[in-house]
């Protein structure tokens, strides 16, 4: 049989399936669900709980191997282990964004993180202000930057859950965890991790929940397009510098 | 919300059947649940209070069960040990999913609230309820972006013995298969009708004035119907 044939009879979106496997893995890392140097299970236990076969497992680890974000280490102790990105140095990362790219990205991320949070406006009842209140009070006395970042992330996740949209959900979590990291470290770059920076952002939040919780829909989604724009402006002008 | 518990003519067998309907589907998911919680009683009892303590291993003998019980409504079902429960894990879920593909999967969660921002599992409602010693508990409709992406309802009863909380037998039901079920019933009604949970989110409705996950807090010309001691009511408008 030739090669071409052979295609014909691979294993329908075997590709899909280790795209879909490095993306669930990379969204775990970035959103902090999986820590830093925390050792995965063995190949054959992953393979299994995902419920992909360990040919398509060890290719989705490669490519995560090749962004740094699992390390695997041979012999006795051995195993793979998680690179949470939290020393990734923002100059490199960025380079590897066009500045239209960034713009882009930062169009789609307002365009959701304002349509989740004017239908949270609309529909969000006191159970779904709970958890938001609670990431708020959490992340006031977070001691090291890497909790407020994930506690950051968790209340993104629960405003988006308030309104009600799975999809919405998930497209804030794959958001987060394409550009989340580094819109965080952007902001490190700023203004580094002070109790000013840590009061705008806090600030930044309550006025969202406040508006959420008055049902003001409009002026939740304005809040929230605004947050993303000002990160992403900032973002842009740290890598339109970078081509000086 | 506001409501007030009326019949009003016209539609009250329908009103009836429905909620019977509602009560009914419910039921089958907490007699699966009062299972769990028999069978993490009978796994744990001879280790309660001895040394040495439970340990994660003991809680093996429910997968059979759970195993069992997913599919139809319920799409992940298990026991969820109150923190420091068991010797070898302060946290742990013995939780299964259904997997369309083959053999139910287990969800493995980092389960350690210093180097997770979510899963401590003691906040949400479906926990906070049986720890309060309330039987029925209903959580959701909710976006439950951490098992399963899907938009819920996790119902879930205490476990304990000789009134030592021990954690909660949970199961989740997909809003989309739990609306399929119900609305049938609620189509017999004439007029809008919607069932709402304790809060007034809407589970599923025959209007789009208040469709599935909407608010409902409370209009003129609709009476709310309890259900049982159920967290959920059925609303229909006055005929």
């Amino acid at each position: 049989m030739n090669t071409a044939r052979l295609a014909v009879f691979a294993p329908v979106d075997s590709t899909a399936r280790v795209e879909a496997v490095v993306r669930r893995l990379t969204d775990a890392i970035a959103l902090g669900l999986l820590t830093d140097g925390e050792q995965l299970p063995s190949e054959a236990e992953l393979a299994a709980q995902l419920g992909v076969s360990t040919v398509t497992l060890r290719e989705a680890l490669m490519a995560l191997r090749q962004q740094g974000l699992v390390e695997t280490r041979r012999g006795r102790g051995g195993g793979s282990f998680v690179r949470a990105p939290d020393s990734l140095d923002v100059g490199v990362r960025l380079r590897a964004y066009a500045v239209d790219e960034l713009r882009d990205l930062g169009d789609h991320y307002a365009a959701i993180a304002g349509a989740a949070a004017r239908l949270a406006a609309q529909r969000a009842l006191p159970s779904d202000l709970a958890p938001l209140r609670r990431s708020l009070a959490e992340m006031a006395t977070a001691d090291w930057d890497g909790r407020l970042r994930r506690l950051d992330g968790r209340f993104r996740v629960e405003v988006a859950a308030a309104s009600q949209s799975a999809r919405l959900t998930q497209e804030e979590i794959r958001l987060q965890a394409d550009i989340g990291p580094l819109l965080w470290l952007s902001r490190d770059e700023r203004r580094g991790h002070d109790e000013m920076s840590v009061r705008r952002l806090l600030d930044q939040h309550q006025t969202l929940v406040e508006a959420i919780a008055a049902g003001d829909g409009d002026r939740a989604r304005a809040l929230a397009e605004r947050h993303v724009q000002d990160a992403m402006d900032h973002l842009i002008e740290l890598r339109l510098r970078l081509q000086e | 919300m506001t409501s007030t518990v009326s019949t009003s003519a016209g539609s009250t067998a329908q009103v009836g059947t429905a909620v019977a309907r509602v009560a009914q589907l419910t039921d089958q998911v907490y007699a699966a649940l009062r299972e769990v919680r028999d069978a993490t009683v009978t796994a744990l009892r001879d280790s309660l209070g001895a040394a040495p303590a439970p340990v994660v291993a003991d809680l093996a003998a429910l997968r059979p069960l759970l195993w069992r019980r997913l599919g139809a409504l319920i799409a992940g079902i298990g026991f969820i040990a109150a923190p420091g429960l068991l010797a070898d894990a302060p946290w742990y879920l013995e939780w299964w999913q259904e997997n369309p593909s083959g053999r139910p999967v287990q969800l493995l969660r980092d389960l350690d609230p210093s180097s997770s921002a979510f899963y401590d599992y003691t906040h949400w409602d479906w926990y906070t309820g049986p720890q309060a010693g309330v039987e029925h508990t209903i959580c959701g409709p909710y976006v439950d972006y951490l098992c399963t992406d899907e938009y819920s309802l996790t119902l879930s009863v205490p476990v304990t013995v000789s009134g030592a909380f021990l954690g909660v037998a949970a199961a989740d039901v997909f809003v989309r298969r739990f609306e399929a079920a119900v609305l049938p019933a609620l189509r017999e009604i004439p007029g809008p009708a919607f069932l709402t949970n304790a809060e007034g989110r809407v589970v599923a409705s025959t209007t789009a004035r208040w469709i599935t996950g909407a608010a409902y807090r409370g209009a003129p010309g609709f009476t709310a119907h309890p259900i049982r001691d159920l967290p959920l009511s059925l609303v229909a408008a006055d005929t």
